[in-house]
């Protein structure tokens, strides 16, 4: 039997308060530091936009093929395929030699690899390697 | 670690399904192409199959295998979605792809993979299903969202590529979809917060664990904010008030196919998880002093989540209901329709599981409920989309008015009596199968106490008489209106087949309903042992 309004301890949370708190303040200090500290020497070359020491040419807003986006479509099909992979790797060596889970590890990441193909094979049927 | 994969092969299987359908689809070849149907309803048959057979239930379920708060409810769940699911497949052909495939099979264009969109259509069908499923078999609050989210994403896409080909209800399937998207992202972002809440609370995101936690720590002030803001997003997904507002005009705006799918699958992912909540919280307390809420001993909810679903209950009801009788939308009285039934069936949800009985056990009225809704949803919503008429720019859309089927009964028999019939079993007009699953909710409701919830229920069930009688009347004691041939049958048979199957099961289920009672009567049976019993798994490293 328990009261139903036990006291919640929210008094745990504090800390995670207190730093999104602290990380408001540290930006919105800096943010006004800067305005109030910081020289203003302005000029046509400054004005200009940032590109890595180039000179930038052009505008921002160029058409391109749509195809683009479904490329970055299946670019994410194998990031994620890495994503699994990779941390499926390292551990996979840890298993003892002979370890009964061995055989089911490896046929479950083979039915993962198998379910990337078909996504492969999909997009490849989709024809998105294909241009023209 | 491989006792978790004995609740998952109904899944793969649709998973594997969808793999294929989503190559067999894009095919170049017309009968390949077509196949993919095919291949939906074998992955739905084997995963319905695979359910039945392989699910474990009662004391099968361990607390590091699944949920133990309702053991057998994975087994009745998932046999009885793919059962609807087969039914709602056969709504599907045609929706998609209709005018493209008819411009090819005249030669006038060319098979173009890219602008096809069957093969993701089925595929999409298939994973909401599975979706579906894992709800059934969830155990963990991070594995229910996802489950959840994976239900609702495709739904969102089946939406905006069902209007077909012509321009008008393109657009309006389109609109529908992005309504229908952005209310359930935030939806979802309520109930995700809720989740979050309710770990904060208990330390746990395991339903065993939370189970334990609140019975034996009490309900903070955390949880059950944590308990309302879960209740509050999961409204969403089952159309009740006050996430209600999407109903209608999604429901018509996407085709009536996908309508019909969008009443029964998320509606039941709903549903599953409110039953999973609740049971996690426990149908234990009882009212204690200063009017506050202890465990153990009572057979209610804690106060305040009984009053807020007590509300969410009474209001769903009748403003579902009240709005259907304006209607002159048939697509827009069933989505009101399918608010009302969500009202109805939180009744039961109210009532808890009672001593075990059925006639007591509102945990088995809700879950008999949802199977008995389904079967008979799926005629109504068939009936629509087998009959169609032009649009202003030639293309062939299914009808959505009052007036479009008015004497069915004399010019398509065979759509205007299935639809006579579900309409009935919707008003739970005895012997139908309707009225089998009303009863148990009245009943149950009736023995935990909520007289005056029994009260708003059975007025309720008289207005709906009157929109529901409305239908039966249009198609069957109507005269056809004078330009009744602007209305034809669709082409497409199998919608036809759902619709009498529909109506046949609504028919003959009531010959068999002692066993299916008694089956939702087992899934809504608590462990042998008392579920208290379960530890805190230490196999959450799965």
């Amino acid at each position: 039997m328990s009261n139903f309004l036990a006291t919640s301890d929210l008094s745990s949370y504090l800390p995670i308060f207190l730093v999104t708190l602290m990380a408001a303040g540290f930006a919105i200090a800096n943010f006004f530091i800067t305005m109030i500290l910081g020289p203003k020497r302005d000029g046509k070359v400054k004005g200009e936009t940032y590109e890595s020491g180039m000179v930038p040419m052009g505008t921002a807003r160029k058409r391109f093929n749509v195809r683009f986006y479904l490329i970055a479509m299946v670019f994410l099909v194998f990031d994620v395929e890495i994503i699994f992979l990779y941390p499926w790797a390292t551990t996979f060596p840890n298993l003892a030699h002979g370890d009964s889970n061995a055989i089911i590890w490896l046929s479950r990441i083979f039915f993962f690899l198998l379910t990337t193909v078909v996504a492969y094979v999909y997009g490849y049927r989709k024809g998105v390697f294909k241009f023209d | 670690m491989m006792d978790r994969l004995a609740y998952l092969w109904p899944e793969i299987a649709l998973f594997i399904a969808a793999c294929v359908v989503m190559v067999v689809g894009i095919s170049p070849s017309v009968a390949t192409r077509k196949f993919a149907a095919v291949v939906a309803g074998l992955g739905v048959v084997a995963a319905g199959i695979l359910a039945w057979t392989t699910t474990p239930s009662g004391n099968a379920v361990t607390a590091s295998s699944g949920q133990v708060l309702l053991p057998g409810l994975a087994l009745y769940a998932k046999v009885g979605i793919a059962i609807v699911a087969l039914l709602l497949l056969l709504l599907k052909p045609g929706t998609v792809d209709r005018a493209e495939e008819a411009a090819i099979a005249l030669g006038v264009q060319k098979f173009d993979a890219l602008r096809t969109n069957r093969a993701e259509f089925f595929s999409f069908f298939l994973f909401s299903v599975m979706g579906l499923m894992l709800v059934a078999g969830a155990d963990d609050l991070i594995w229910l969202f996802l489950a959840l989210e994976l239900t609702s994403l495709p739904t969102y896409i089946m939406v905006a590529i069902s209007g077909g080909a012509g321009r008008e209800p393109a657009a309006r399937a389109q609109e529908a979809s992005v309504k229908y998207f952005f209310l359930g992202a935030l939806g979802a972002a309520v109930f995700l917060y809720g989740f979050a809440m309710l770990y904060g609370a208990t330390g746990s995101t395991n339903l065993n664990a939370i189970h334990l936690s609140l019975t034996t720590g009490g309900v903070s002030g955390l949880a059950l904010a944590g308990l309302l803001m879960s209740v509050l997003g999961i409204c969403f997904k089952i159309a009740a008030v006050p996430m209600h507002f999407y109903t209608p005009d999604v429901y018509q705006g996407a085709s009536p196919s996908v309508a019909g799918f969008l009443a029964f699958v998320p509606k039941t992912a709903g549903f599953l998880s409110l039953l999973l909540l609740a049971s996690a919280v426990g149908w234990t307390w009882a009212p204690g002093e200063n009017g506050l809420t202890v465990s153990g001993g009572g057979t209610s909810l804690p106060e305040p989540l009984r009053i807020l679903f007590w509300v969410i209950a009474a209001l769903t009801m009748t403003i579902g209901n009240v709005l259907a009788l304006q209607q002159k939308s048939v697509r827009r009285i069933l989505a009101y329709s399918s608010i009302a039934h969500s009202g109805y069936m939180l009744v039961g949800l109210i009532a808890g599981p009672g001593d075990g009985s059925f006639t007591k056990n509102g945990v088995a009225a809700v879950l008999f409920y949802l199977f008995c809704y389904g079967v008979m949803n799926v005629g109504t919503f068939a009936v629509l989309s087998g009959l169609e008429r032009k649009t202003r720019d030639g293309q062939m859309s299914e009808i959505d008015s009052i007036e479009d089927i008015r004497g069915l009964c004399a010019t398509h028999p065979r759509l205007g009596w299935p639809m006579a019939i579900c309409s009935l079993s919707l008003l739970g007009f005895p012997p139908l199968l309707g009225f089998w699953a009303k009863l148990p909710l009245f009943t149950s409701a009736i023995s935990a106490g909520e007289i005056i919830l029994v009260i708003v229920l059975g007025l309720n069930s008289a207005i709906a008489a009157f929109y529901y009688l409305r239908l039966f009347g249009a198609v069957f004691l109507e005269k056809p209106e004078a330009g009744a041939g602007e209305v034809t049958a669709s082409p497409f048979v199998s919608r036809r087949v759902a619709a009498m199957v529909s109506a046949a099961l609504v028919v003959a289920l009531v010959v068999v309903v002692g066993q299916l009672t008694d089956a939702s009567r087992k899934a809504a049976a608590p462990k042998a042992e008392p579920a208290a019993s379960a530890t805190i798994p230490a196999s959450m490293n799965h």
